[in-house]
């Protein structure tokens, strides 16, 4: 089974610091998503199970439009991305997908890459955790 | 309450849809602006909608667009779901038609307030077109019988007339006159007279199909219109109606009473755009003739055709009032 932390999304190292948030912010805000779910439990393992399903695949046909230099679709998957992670309480991987798609969005073809490896360093940061959650959350 | 969730994010859809649900409505999820619309289209749809605004085949914004160029449908209240934050976007939004909008991730709790708002202006929407089609009703109906009205009736008939007369067609016409009614009047008083009105009104539409017109011509006068009635028939059916006045007792607080009616009849496929009134009149003089004749019979009209319509008849477009 596929993991949510995969080792393609590992890496980035190199652009970390290019990231302006401070790390001290936590990559995940599990009160915010108990909040969102109103404590419900059974909707909470719905969500991550789709989150689960989607985040990757929208990842890899993210990775595919920036190197095909995909502006359109670039911009657009990235504003899926964002709207899954905001929801899940993942504001810093949220506000790298958005950083991408306001670079895709503006035509900024050179700095789709960086951009690129910032979203897959905070996601990075995400996964583990809410993999975590969800190993805890099954029981 | 029915509402739609319009999202392609899965996860949005899911939470969007459970939050909802557990806030008690009743949650229809779709993943584009295309099956949002059609959603919408629905006569029994959803008049709440909460639509994402980026979403493949139409986004938020165009599905708005698209269901506030349709005019003939209820009111329908959109909030646009959005992370586009500048006023321009927001602008944008509502100009296309949105009510309201809200910043992903939606808060639970501001997400129920703004569609409290939703609900309110439906309410509103629903007391507004019940006062209206009350004000329409009283308008066009008799208040004593609720039969149609004078002026109701006879502009269905022109209407009626027109369409027979190109289609080709017979519509048959019948004055029904309730006899000796003053007598009942002025022996019971206008209780019981209005008693016996209302209860022949009821035994009027009784005697004829949901498509003809049966309305209060005056006080104790009324039309009939057989739509689309074959000549042949109309006679039998002109008698049958008759028959529904006197086949029983009509009860009422001062005691059962026999009542019959006068009837005269206008039938033909051949009238020519002939007007409203010049065929009243002769409908109204074969019921004279059946007063004439001792009271609870038919007459028919025999009217020469007019195979050329009056030129002031073509010169004036048809008034309806409905």
């Amino acid at each position: 089974m596929e993991r949510l932390g995969d080792s393609k999304l590992k890496h980035g190292s190199e652009t970390m610091n290019k990231i302006e948030d401070s790390h001290s912010d936590p990559a995940w805000n599990q009160a915010e998503l108990l909040e969102r779910v109103d404590n419900d439990q059974e909707l909470l393992r719905d969500l991550l199970n789709i989150f689960k399903e989607d985040f990757p695949l929208t990842m890899r046909s993210l990775e595919s439009a920036v190197a095909a230099g995909d502006l359109k679709n670039s911009a657009t998957l990235c504003h899926t991305l964002k709207g899954m992670l905001s929801n899940l309480g993942g504001a810093r991987a949220a506000a790298a997908a958005a950083r991408l798609e306001v670079v895709a969005s503006a035509g900024e073809t050179a700095s789709l890459q960086v951009a690129l490896d910032a979203l897959k360093c905070e996601a990075a940061r995400l996964l583990p955790e809410l993999e975590a959650y969800m190993a805890e959350v099954r029981h | 309450m029915k509402i739609l969730i319009a999202d392609d994010d899965a996860l949005s859809r899911r939470l969007l849809e459970k939050t909802l649900e557990r806030a008690g409505y009743e949650v229809t999820a779709v993943e584009n602006g295309k099956q949002a619309l059609e959603q919408l289209s629905k006569l029994e749809g959803p008049r709440l909608a909460l639509l994402d605004w980026v979403m493949p085949e139409l986004d938020g914004p165009g599905v708005c667009r698209a269901v506030r160029t349709r005019s003939e449908q209820t009111y329908i209240y959109m909030v646009l779901l959005t992370s586009k934050g500048t006023k321009e976007e927001t602008v944008f939004g509502l100009e296309s038609g949105a009510d309201d909008y809200l910043t992903k991730p939606v808060n639970t709790e501001e997400l129920r307030a703004r569609l409290r708002v939703g609900e309110r202006i439906l309410l509103l929407e629903d007391r507004l077109v019940e006062a209206r089609e009350n004000m329409r009703f009283r308008a066009t109906h008799d208040t004593l019988t609720e039969l149609l009205n004078r002026g109701a009736i006879m502009d269905l008939l022109a209407r009626e007339l027109n369409r027979s007369h190109r289609e080709k067609k017979s519509t048959t016409i019948l004055l029904g006159d309730v006899d000796h009614f003053k007598r009942i009047n002025d022996t019971y008083g206008h209780v019981v007279g209005d008693e016996i009105l209302i209860e022949i009104a009821n035994r009027l539409l009784g005697a004829v199909r949901s498509y003809d017109f049966v309305g209060r011509y005056g006080g104790e006068e009324f039309l009939v219109v057989l739509n689309s009635c074959d000549p042949a028939f109309a006679p039998a059916r002109a008698e049958a109606i008759r028959k529904s006045i006197s086949k029983s007792p009509i009860q009422t607080a001062k005691g059962s009473l026999s009542l019959t009616m006068s009837l005269g009849a206008l039938m033909s496929s051949d009238w020519g755009l002939r007007s409203v009134e010049e065929l009243l009149h002769e409908a109204d003089t074969a019921l004279y003739e059946a007063k004439a004749s001792g009271r609870d019979c038919l007459r028919i009209a025999q009217p020469t055709a007019k195979t050329e319509p009056p030129a002031a008849l073509l010169s004036q477009p048809m008034r309806l009032r409905l």
